[in-house]
């Protein structure tokens, strides 16, 4: 049981394994900007919008989020390569994830935009606020701010996530570390040291949505209080 | 003590000795027995494999049973798989194996290889509209090849740097990306190439560059030197005459690589 551990071996890599950090937060960072937007136009709809569009929603969240994330990237890089359209591998991982997480946080927007209490509208209406501004200040900005900690670990798991899409060619974190192992074969010390970075990640991309959620929610920064 | 030393080196000179002689034998005891047993492994295509009624055929297959008539005997198949293909000639369960056995300096410390008469090349490949004459028309283009592979190992090495090199996790990937066109240039084996080009007639590809050729032996026990010599005349005769890169591009649907040829000699 003695196991000599040669971690110099694998730091030797080092420009290959910030290139891979480099990739995955890149994808991680344009998944949580276009999911986001994507999740809350479609928790809109899917709470307040006509019939068809709710169904329509409904379908893709539910198709969305009981199909596997290896199936969607896929079809978007093998699927539709055969129908003719040529993606750039990056380009459609990327496309595969914002769907994928689109799906969830349509969901996760959806309970806080539930949880805005009725009299907070109708006291809107009395205002005579329109029906954007309603949706803009009396129930997104306090539904996000309610589901923020929930958005957050939703977010992280997708940084997580994103590992599996080195099965498609991407080369993020994860497919940078096994072209290593392949070449070391210290697979031990490649997953130690992979562990720690994916953690270091997680803490980035948490401590972003920290500082994000002071800059979106003015009412939390001042008072320090959950809604 | 002394007695155990002679007992020990008279065990040793017999041991020698029934070897030897069993070496001397294997050639006259495939004749007397009429049958000569190859060691093959029958799950590779197009090597070695069973065809649609079940029947062993293949390159290889078809080499050794055109071994076997020559040598005036009936052909028996020791079913193996690719790790089990040296113990059983080691074991005595075969005399010979034809089984797409890659000639290497480790096999070599254990096993005896005839004159090549077989190979495998990887290549890169691309569609025929593809215009690849040397490494440095790669250049700008995106490479599919499996991560962690010899050719992943050959092509980033061989490739210029702004080749992009795509790396995906298995063979059945690779080929995935290139069936549906995700990427058209591809570092693969021949053999895969085939099956690529039946699912997806379309796009015919073709080998532009090779990356590295394996070539390929009759494996024998060391000590079998009769044995040898008649293989070895057998392999260069059936080059020479044409019979064995027939069969290998019957099966293989490219030539037989140049350097058996050159090897051979």
């Amino acid at each position: 049981m003695t196991y000599e551990f040669d971690f110099a071996a694998v730091l030797e890599y080092w420009p290959l394994l910030v290139q891979g950090t480099w990739t995955t937060l890149r994808l991680t960072f344009f998944c949580t900007i276009f999911g986001i937007l994507i999740g809350a136009f479609c928790a809109v709809v899917r709470t307040g919008g006509p019939g068809w569009a709710r169904h329509l929603v409904g379908l893709y969240v539910e198709f969305i989020r009981n199909t596997p994330l290896l199936i969607q990237s896929y079809f978007l890089i093998f699927g539709i390569a055969s129908m003719g359209v040529r993606l750039p591998i990056l380009v459609g991982a990327t496309i595969a994830l914002t769907i994928n997480i689109g799906a969830y946080t349509t969901e996760i927007v959806r309970a806080g935009i539930e949880s805005i209490h009725r009299g907070q509208l109708e006291a809107a209406e009395c205002l005579g606020l329109s029906r954007v501004q309603t949706y803009l200040h009396v129930v997104i900005r306090p539904a996000l701010e309610r589901v923020y900690p929930a958005l957050a670990s939703q977010y992280v798991l997708l940084m997580l996530a994103s590992s599996i899409l080195s099965s498609v060619g991407v080369e993020e974190l994860f497919g940078m570390a096994n072209r290593i192992q392949s070449d070391t074969f210290r697979n031990f010390e490649v997953f130690v040291v992979l562990g720690v970075l994916y953690l270091i990640l997680a803490v980035i991309v948490r401590a972003g949505f920290a500082l994000l959620g002071l800059a979106l929610f003015p009412r939390r920064r001042k008072l320090g209080t959950p809604l | 003590m002394k007695n155990l030393t002679r007992l020990v080196t008279a065990l040793a000179i017999s041991l020698a000795t029934t070897a030897h002689a069993s070496a001397q034998d294997t050639l006259e005891k495939i004749r007397a027995a009429g049958v000569i047993r190859i060691a093959i492994d029958l799950s590779v295509p197009p090597w070695s494999y069973k065809d649609d009624n079940l029947t062993p055929t293949g390159s290889e297959v078809e080499a050794a049973k055109l071994l076997a008539s020559d040598l005036g005997v009936k052909m028996e198949i020791v079913t193996t798989n690719g790790a089990n293909r040296i113990p059983n000639l080691m074991q005595n369960r075969a005399d010979i194996i034809m089984s797409a056995l890659s000639i290497t300096d480790e096999r070599k410390k254990t096993i005896a290889f005839s004159l090549p008469y077989s190979g495998n090349t990887t290549s890169v490949f691309a569609p025929k509209r593809v215009e690849i004459k040397s490494f440095d028309d790669l250049s700008g283009k995106r490479i599919a090849v499996t991560r962690g592979t010899t050719n992943d190992g050959d092509i980033t090495k061989m490739a210029p740097s702004d080749a992009e090199i795509v790396r995906f996790e298995d063979e059945a990937t690779t080929m995935t990306a290139v069936v549906s066109n995700q990427l058209d240039i591809v570092a693969i084996a021949q053999s895969l190439v085939d099956l690529i080009n039946q699912k997806n007639p379309g796009n015919d590809l073709e080998p532009k560059l090779t990356l590295r050729t394996a070539t390929m032996g009759v494996g024998m026990r060391k000590d079998d030197v009769e044995l040898k010599k008649w293989i070895d005349e057998w392999v260069k005769t059936n080059l020479a005459n044409g019979k064995l890169p027939a069969i290998y591009k019957q099966f293989q649907k490219t030539d037989i690589p140049p350097q058996v040829m050159a090897e051979a000699k």
